[in-house]
């Protein structure tokens, strides 16, 4: 399923949105999107500045700190079952101070595509894919959460 | 009879506001002084002598042309000035003026600019100091809300995505940012270059004030037409259609 919210949100905000999710039980896999947020000026005449206001967005989510790269914009959930889906109804009615959407569907795939092939191999791992870019370090943009086998959660 | 032009069709308010902005009768609504205005434009340091590219046009000796005794020539242009732009972002969530909206007013109100629209973007090229009079002129009126439009030299993009939390546009370099009073201030000029000092742009508009003063249409504000929200067309629209018929039937050819 995927929460698309009205307004972009703050590093508090998704910090309480991230957590209240979590504690609605649950997720298997969890993915966070948005518009990048570069630690320097990217290019023009002030290429190489760095922009201070975009340097250690922590949030906190279940203990573990994951430092925001992006501008909260969509998440996407894969949940255990159905059943789950109205306790993320809530968690986003508590967390949220503005209206979201939420759409039911399956958005992470299951096939490994050429891209996962390049930078995975043959023997991919099948709860990676989908999470994240292809191109992004896996070290920095996912998180594992949880190690228990039935209850991996990972963010980027 | 002096002439009057006319500018823009319709009944909506969208369509007076459009009106307004290509007459470049406006409303001025803030005055920000002038010293931040080139501050934020970040071409020169407010207060410098203007750099030229070529001596004053009198010192020059032009040729004898009949154009040039008719065409006065801008400041800017009489004292040889460098070429200069500014840059703003509009955001489509009720943004007063839109990309092509700026460019029009740029067009006929401005002597000796260069007005250019992209999708969410629009850059004026002028003179130098006709470019620093030009930008207070929009910054301090009506066509600019100071939260959902900023002067963006590059990483311009924020037109088409949604609003931060505290309604402003989102700014990937963080050139302006909501203060506790309620005031808007840029922190870092067009192309994300820090300033010495923030300046304060003054507070934003409601939502119901940036709905009045918009000059685009939105099926939940004025709709241009269609089924969700529709108003009845107006002449606008009417001639807009026909428009359309005649060019894909015949391609447009007036005869």
């Amino acid at each position: 399923m995927e929460i698309l919210p009205s307004r972009f949100l703050s590093p508090e905000t998704t910090q309480k949105l991230l957590n209240e999710l979590y504690t609605s039980g649950g997720i298997i896999r969890m993915m966070i999107q948005g518009p990048n947020l570069p630690r320097t000026v990217t290019y023009g005449p002030g290429k190489g500045l760095p922009i201070e206001e975009h340097r250690n967005l922590l949030v906190e989510v279940g203990g573990e700190v994951l430092e925001l790269r992006v501008k909260v914009g969509r998440i996407r959930l894969e949940l255990e079952g159905e059943e789950f889906l109205p306790g993320i109804q809530a968690a986003c009615e508590r967390a949220l101070p503005f209206s979201f959407q939420i759409k039911r569907g399956k958005f992470f795939r299951e096939i490994s595509t050429i891209s996962d092939y390049a930078k995975y191999g043959k023997d991919a791992d099948k709860r990676i894919l989908g999470l994240v870019d292809p191109r992004a370090k896996k070290e920095s943009a996912l998180a594992i959460l949880s190690e228990k086998d039935s209850d991996k959660k990972e963010e980027r | 009879m002096a002439y009057t032009p006319q500018y823009y069709p319709g009944n909506t308010s969208v369509g007076a506001n459009r009106r307004k902005h290509m007459s470049g009768n406006l409303e001025k609504l803030r005055d920000i002084p002038e010293a931040d205005v080139v501050a934020i434009m970040g071409h020169r340091a407010p207060g410098a002598d203007y750099p030229s590219t070529h001596p004053p046009l009198k010192e020059m000796g032009e040729p004898d042309c009949p154009i040039r005794q008719l065409v006065e020539p801008t400041p800017g242009a009489a004292a040889g000035d460098r070429v200069r732009y500014s840059q703003f972002t509009d955001s489509m969530y009720f943004a007063p003026s839109i990309p092509y909206w700026r460019s029009y007013w740029a067009a006929i109100n401005c002597r000796g600019a260069d007005p250019g629209t992209l999708s969410g973007r629009q850059i004026i090229e002028a003179r130098e100091r006709d470019i620093e009079a030009y930008t207070k002129k929009l910054m301090d009126s009506e066509m600019t809300d100071v939260a959902r439009c900023s002067m963006r030299g590059c990483t311009v993009h924020g037109h088409s995505l949604r609003l931060e939390e505290n309604g402003m546009m989102f700014d990937m370099l963080a050139r302006t940012e909501m203060g506790a009073d309620g005031n808007v201030y840029y922190v870092k000029n067009q192309v994300g270059i820090p300033l010495d000092k923030k300046i304060n742009v003054g507070k934003p508009m409601s939502e119901e004030e940036l709905k009045k003063r918009t000059t685009i249409f939105r099926y939940d504000n004025v709709s241009f037409g269609g089924k969700v929200g529709a108003r009845k067309f107006d002449e606008a629209l009417e001639a807009l259609h026909h428009m359309w018929e005649l060019r894909t039937k015949w391609g447009f050819r007036p005869e």
